[in-house]
């Protein structure tokens, strides 16, 4: 992420973040989106977005 | 029993000598409310010391013993709670200006088991603020100090939990863990702490970092201690949406069989990357402990596990979602530090925190394939020791890559386990991990290890 796409972000948002800090925001996103930006969606399966464990499942398929 | 060696004394001990009547609930309180008043003001692990209450807490322990009857291990036994458990007529601050003067009406679900239990409170242990910020100089609350090393962080976000009972001041505590908050206090304090099955101990009354991946659990001195504290915590909870209905399992019975015949996976991407030798080192002579001990020890691959940055994704977009209306009200309560990490999270796509949570699914998957073909898995719980205070408030430092996240990605048990100590005499750790609700097979595994070396019997000159 350059640190122009992160003022887009901000801007988008209405988000406001020191001058002086704006790297360090940048370094943030930049490292936790690194396997987000380098997934290929279409080799992923359907998924629920939370996490829990089938009681009666559990057993067998350790909570898939 | 000296004084000094009662200040370390495990739940099982203390348990025996308050059965036999050769220790009151009382003099036990007072003892480590005399040690905490020592000690307290140079580690700053307490934000609030409920003195009165621990004595009446006490008080009622003692008139349970002399009646007779009562089972729980924990009756007597002084424990206390990070900050952002609710306790009811108490200040319960989360580390945050934002909450300084919050007295709550109700008790969290766990805080009221472990006190049904029989424990005794000795108050709120600071915690990081809102478990993600970090106590800057001039911070409202100071930041706690690891008890190996004043000038060193004792990790966080439970910082309060681990350097209480590294420095002997309870003998329990509860943690909570969104990204490592239970594990990596754990692996700088030298001291045991568990991140439960995601569902298996209530969240309700825990102020909320990330719904998907907050977890919490029990911290101690040792893996059978966090055994009896889980069992007084685990089990079903209607009023946390994320409760587990699964049966709660005996936690303690299951410690002493050992770990002959056991299958021990180390994944050795990831969780090698960056990492200090000390901690290598100390991590290949324990996984050596556990092949003597008869557990056999095979690499393992999880393909996806790069994509374990996911976690700080979700963490962050979530955070931001709880916490955004008081950032856009309130931004100047909000520490520096914490409140750029949370505005981070507002700057995340809704695009990019559904493929964080598809990135989650897969990994989930190929954990669980792994742990088909074994029964746990280890690997180091941080890759080097607890960082100076200078390190961390320097501006340049950065958010540290942990060992722990992928654990709270997949909801798995993890155990942080004391295993050596640096040259320069800080505790390092192992992290066992095992499969959904399977916290019997972890404890047994970190029980057998830990009661064949000698790392839990060592304690900071304080």
């Amino acid at each position: 992420m350059t640190l122009e796409e992160l003022r887009d972000r901000m801007r988008a948002a209405r988000i406001e973040i020191p001058e002086h800090r704006l790297e360090l925001v940048r370094r943030l996103l930049t490292d936790a989106l690194q396997p987000i930006h380098a997934l290929d969606s279409r080799a992923v399966r359907t998924l629920e977005p939370a996490v829990t464990f089938d009681a009666e499942r559990g057993r067998d398929d350790h909570g898939r | 029993m000296a004084a000094e060696d009662l200040s370390y004394a495990t739940i099982r001990e203390l348990s025996s000598r308050l059965r036999r009547g050769d220790l009151s609930p009382v003099e036990l309180t007072r003892a480590t409310l005399e040690r905490i008043e020592r000690l307290d003001p140079q580690l700053h692990a307490f934000v609030t010391v409920t003195a009165d209450r621990a004595l009446a807490d006490a008080k009622a322990a003692e008139a349970a013993l002399a009646r007779g009857g009562h089972a729980s291990p924990l009756l007597g036994i002084p424990v206390a709670y990070k900050d952002i458990y609710a306790t009811r007529g108490i200040l319960t601050t989360g580390g945050s200006a934002l909450l300084a003067d919050w007295v709550p009406d109700a008790d969290a679900t766990c805080v009221m088991r472990l006190q049904r239990a029989g424990a005794v409170m000795l108050g709120k242990l600071i915690t990081h603020e809102f478990a993600f910020g970090i106590q800057f100089p001039g911070h409202r609350f100071p930041a706690a100090k690891n008890p190996w090393d004043l000038d060193r962080m004792p990790g966080g976000s439970s910082s309060g939990s681990g350097a209480a009972l590294a420095a002997g001041l309870a003998f329990g505590a509860l943690g909570s863990d969104t990204g490592g908050s239970i594990r990596g206090p754990a692996s700088f304090c030298g001291i045991a702490g568990l991140k439960p099955t995601y569902g298996r101990c209530s969240r309700a009354g825990v102020l909320t970092l990330s719904w998907s991946l907050d977890h919490t659990g029990p911290m101690a001195r040792t893996v059978e201690d966090c055994a009896y504290l889980l069992e007084a915590l685990a089990g079903w909870d209607p009023t946390d949406p994320a409760s587990s209905r699964e049966p709660v399992g005996d936690y303690v019975t299951p410690l002493g069989r050992g770990v002959r015949g056991l299958r021990v996976g180390v994944p050795r991407e990831f969780f090698f990357e960056g990492i200090d030798v000390e901690v290598e080192k100390a991590f290949e002579q324990a996984l050596a402990m556990l092949r003597q001990l008869g557990a056999s020890v095979q690499d393992v691959q999880i393909p996806s596990i790069q994509a374990a940055g996911a976690n700080m994704v979700i963490m962050l977009s979530e955070a931001f979602a709880y916490h955004e209306h008081d950032l856009r009200m309130h931004p100047e309560r909000f520490g520096e530090i914490l409140r750029e990490r949370l505005l981070a999270g507002g700057l995340i796509t809704a695009s990019e925190y559904v493929q964080a949570q598809r990135l989650r699914a897969r990994l989930r998957g190929e954990m669980a394939d792994v742990l088909h073909t074994v029964d746990v898995l280890a690997t180091p719980t941080s890759p080097k020791p607890a960082p100076t205070f200078t390190a961390v408030y320097d501006p340049e430092y950065g958010f540290p890559r942990g060992n722990t996240s992928p654990f709270n990605l997949t909801g798995l048990p993890a155990l942080a386990v004391p295993c050596g100590f640096s040259s320069s005499g800080l505790p390092l750790s192992i992290q066992i991990t095992g499969r959904p609700f399977d916290e019997a097979t972890v404890l047994r595994v970190g029980h057998t290890y830990e009661q064949a070396t000698d790392w839990h019997t060592r304690h900071p000159k304080v």
